[in-house]
């Protein structure tokens, strides 16, 4: 009896073995290497936006090795959107709700203990929350939204190159993984916003002060949070009068939603399809400078698909 | 059942009544301070205003028209021809704070047998009703600076909620900063989430500040001390709103009935917190009454109780006691005082204040004050707390209307939340659409402090704050020397005027936080065509730029320019 009893067990060991050797189920060796997931929708356009932004989520996300490869059992995660202006989905202005609540629902069945969607706003955060769409549709994937709270920032040490130290939300930095989910729009100092500048949601102060220097002082904050995933949504983008919008002649339909562990890569990514030559936008030459990531993202494991 | 032990009831009655009311008032407060821009504000949000009849008296003298709710306030009228002054007794929030503190009074300096006597003095409110309604004749509205339920709105909202939610907030930092434990019990396990959820449910907005709310405190704790000298001083001597209901109820239905049997003991002057003489043989004035019905339950002769007499004959007891004589220097004084105030350049036009930017579809400013009952429901409504009360700026006559201060909030493009909740319509309730179209004021750069002019520095978090399409803030790029002899290019903002609203959403953001390098003033306000040095463009055109194209953003590295296809193309 006590000999099938070890058998049994043995067994149970080799298959527990061989998942953790291989992975959760259905992420390969390939697909955990790739570095950015580009899927661009090839359906018909007649299809709401809120389908398209949910399946070419789903689809970037799966191509970048599913969100088991960055989320753990029992993890803290913390999904950071733009959704700082008090402006309907529309407008381009705010990261589009339904690819917040898409990843918050990828998440959870991951195993996330607990998903938190917040960003510090432009606008007041009563008003764009709700008006972002975002905080209904990550409350319905069963995300906790989180009002930041003024007097709860802390100093931390950045280290940077300008930035020694400044007030970031602690919430945020101790969660076990931060999703930064931008949308591509155009911004007249940095040209293009889309992932660095997105950083800038999570801390608090004077923050206008990094205008000044804003590409060195992205560079310090994005190398504090040591980005993993960053998930561009670029289904439609802001050609002018960005960062604010407003007017639905300056949004363009891109339909497409790009995955990726690289920063710089997806920043200049994002800034192509703003009509940019990223190699003009500051920010991304300073942070492949600086290390952060790849300016190129050609030559980055990279996977294009389509989704219809 | 002897009256006493009817009027017992009658006063439990009264007091559930009364905490009702004064939690309904506060509930409506908080709801109008949690309402998001999003959805439109219910109808019933300032039903109090609409009740109050001094406000439909008074906004209909000054501006001869009213929204159609403030004829509620008719009700109001007739049930106190019917029962006397049950308003001021039953009904008003700011009588239960006085009530309140009366009692208060009672318990804690034992003075609950001192008698007070009828003082001709409680004629005065009649005088100042007299005097406010003279004003309110010639067009200014001051009735707002007493009527009882502006005042405790404006105090709530300017005082008593930020108040609380300063105490609460700080508190509970303090506490997690400092993080107090015994053992391993921690303080912060209970005051964070309690904090929390005051945060999250009860306060929901960021806690609002406002200028001039020291002052709004001291009159408003000054108030509540009186009480310490006469019970419910406020509604005896000075209330308006309780005079014009005193008029009303002359000849009330209800009234005070003697049954014969009274020994003048007294208990029931005593116990009158109007000091309406309930204790004199056919000498209780029905127009001091509030209907208490405290003379009745402690009556131990059961002498006297409350009956319906029919209204027609004028009782003998029923006197105004106000001369002709007086109530003609009291209308004189109203409309010297409102001379007075007009005595100042502001007022009669002759330039325009710079800070009085008005919140969007506020009328002219004579009309404006016209109809502006100073209850700071616009303030309380606004979500980025950029309404505040105005000290002087508009005179005397103006004071605690409300002006934008973009320093300290700015006017959010996609809300019109004043307009809606402005009970008179001193502010017109627009359309979102229509709203982003008024403009309210116009930016101005400061070129000593704005950074690309004056610091050779890049900034521009003004442009990028811009709500309106195209953005009314643009740069030209230009090229600058700097202290090293290296030349820079920065991007130097500009205002277009034609664009401009004035929301001052690009002061409230900009860097300089002690005297911010762009600043809005009056100039340009839609309200008023004196206070615009701006020829508006060609009809028919929201913009010269709109013309012109793309370029006019400014040069080729303003990125405006960079992409100019069609997005539909």
């Amino acid at each position: 009896m006590a000999g099938q009893t070890r058998r049994k067990f043995l067994k149970r060991s080799a298959v527990a073995g061989g998942m953790a050797v291989l992975g959760p189920a259905g992420v390969s060796a390939a697909q955990a290497d790739t570095q950015l997931c580009i899927a661009r929708w090839t359906g018909n356009a007649d299809v709401p936006m809120s389908e398209e932004a949910t399946k070419l989520t789903e689809k970037a996300i799966e191509g970048l090795g599913g969100m088991g490869r960055f989320v753990k059992k029992g993890d803290v995660v913390w999904i950071k959107p733009n959704m700082a202006w008090n402006r309907a989905p529309e407008f381009a202005a705010n990261t589009h709700p339904d690819i917040v609540g898409t990843l918050v629902r990828l998440c959870m069945d991951a195993g996330a203990k607990k998903v938190k969607v917040g960003d510090r706003t432009c606008h007041k955060a009563k008003e764009s929350y709700p008006k972002s769409g975002i905080e209904a549709a990550a409350k319905t994937a069963g995300a906790e939204v989180v009002y930041l709270d003024d007097s709860r920032f802390r100093e931390m040490a950045l280290d940077g190159e300008r930035l020694e130290k400044w007030l970031v939300y602690p919430e945020i930095v101790e969660s076990d993984l931060v999703i930064n989910v931008p949308i591509a729009k155009h911004h007249a100092i940095a040209k293009a916003t889309v992932c660095m500048k997105n950083y800038m949601g999570i801390v608090g102060g004077n923050r206008g002060q990094w205008h000044q220097a804003l590409a060195t002082c992205l560079c310090d904050i994005t190398a504090f949070m040591k980005p993993t995933l960053s998930v561009l949504d670029a289904t439609r983008v802001l050609l002018r009068n960005g960062p604010t919008g407003g007017n639905l002649n300056d949004v363009k339909r891109m339909d497409t939603v790009a995955a990726g562990t690289d920063v710089v890569a997806l920043d200049a990514f994002g800034a192509e399809l703003l009509g940019n030559d990223p190699s003009e936008i500051e920010s991304v030459v300073a942070g492949e400078k600086r290390g952060l990531g790849q300016m190129d993202y050609r030559k980055l494991a990279m996977k294009e698909l389509t989704v219809a | 059942m002897s009256s006493r032990t009817v009027a017992k009831k009658v006063i439990w009655a009264r007091r559930l009544v009364q905490a009702a009311c004064l939690l309904l008032f506060l509930w409506l407060v908080w709801y109008a301070g949690v309402h998001g821009s999003g959805e439109p504000l219910p109808v019933w949000v300032n039903a109090f205003f609409h009740i109050d009849p001094l406000i439909l008296v008074g906004t209909w003298l000054a501006s001869h028209a009213l929204p159609v709710a403030c004829l509620l306030a008719l009700v109001t009228i007739a049930i106190t021809v019917l029962l006397g002054r049950v308003f001021c007794g039953w009904v008003c929030p700011l009588g239960t704070v006085h009530n309140m503190a009366a009692w208060f009074r009672r318990y804690a300096k034992n003075l609950r047998r001192r008698t007070d006597p009828w003082s001709p003095w409680q004629r005065a409110k009649y005088l100042l009703l007299v005097a406010l309604l003279v004003m309110a004749a010639f067009g200014s509205h001051w009735i707002g600076v007493f009527d009882p339920l502006s005042l405790l709105y404006r105090t709530t909202t300017t005082v008593l909620a930020p108040g609380t939610q300063y105490a609460v907030e700080d508190g509970a930092t303090a506490v997690y900063q400092a993080n107090p434990q015994v053992g391993p019990l921690k303080a912060t396990s209970v005051t964070e989430p309690s904090y929390r959820f005051l945060r999250d449910h009860v306060f929901v907005r960021e806690r609002p500040v406002f200028l001039g709310a020291t002052l709004m405190t001291l009159v408003f704790v000054a108030i509540v001390l009186l009480n310490l000298y006469r019970p419910r001083f406020w509604c005896r001597y000075v209330c308006p709103l309780g005079a014009l209901l005193g008029v009303c109820a002359k000849r009330s239905a209800l009234r005070l009935v003697e049954k014969g049997s009274c020994v003048e003991c007294g208990r029931c002057a005593m116990q009158c917190p109007a000091a309406a003489s309930p204790e004199k043989p056919g000498g209780w004035r029905s127009m001091e009454c509030f209907g208490c019905w405290n003379c009745v339950a402690v009556c131990h002769k059961d002498a006297i109780t409350f009956g319906l007499r029919a209204p027609t004959k004028a009782p003998p007891e029923a006197q105004l006691d106000i001369s002709k004589r007086a109530a003609l220097c009291a209308g004189l004084t109203g409309a010297g005082a409102m001379v007075m105030m007009r005595l100042n350049p502001e007022a009669q036009a002759r330039v325009y204040n710079p800070a009085l930017i008005r919140p969007p579809g506020a009328l002219d400013e004579r009309g404006f004050l016209k109809r502006c009952v100073k209850c700071g429901a616009c303030m309380r409504v606004c979500p980025t707390n950029a309404l505040h009360p105005t000290g002087l700026e508009a005179g005397l006559e103006g004071i605690w209307t409300p002006r934008l201060v973009p320093r300290l909030g700015y006017c959010e493009y996609n809300c019109n939340l004043c307009g809606q909740m402005c009970p008179t319509e001193a502010i017109e309730p627009l359309s979102i659409e229509e709203k982003q179209k008024v403009k309210i004021g116009l930016a101005t750069f400061d070129r000593a402090r704005c950074l690309p002019f004056a610091y050779g520095r890049t900034c521009l978090i003004c442009e990028e704050h811009c709500p309106t399409s195209p953005k009314a803030i643009y740069f030209v790029s230009t090229e600058v020397e700097l202290r090293d002899g290296k030349k820079v290019v920065l991007k130097q903002p500009r205002v277009d005027p034609e664009l401009c609203i004035g929301c001052g959403i690009c002061e409230s953001v900009c860097v300089f936080k002690d005297i911010p390098a762009i600043r809005v003033t009056s100039a340009n306000e839609t309200r008023h065509m004196g206070n615009q040095p701006i020829l508006p463009g060609p009809s028919g055109s929201e913009s010269w730029m709109d013309q012109s194209g793309p370029d006019a953003y400014g040069d080729e590295g303003s990125g405006s320019s960079e992409d100019s296809s069609d997005p539909y193309s």
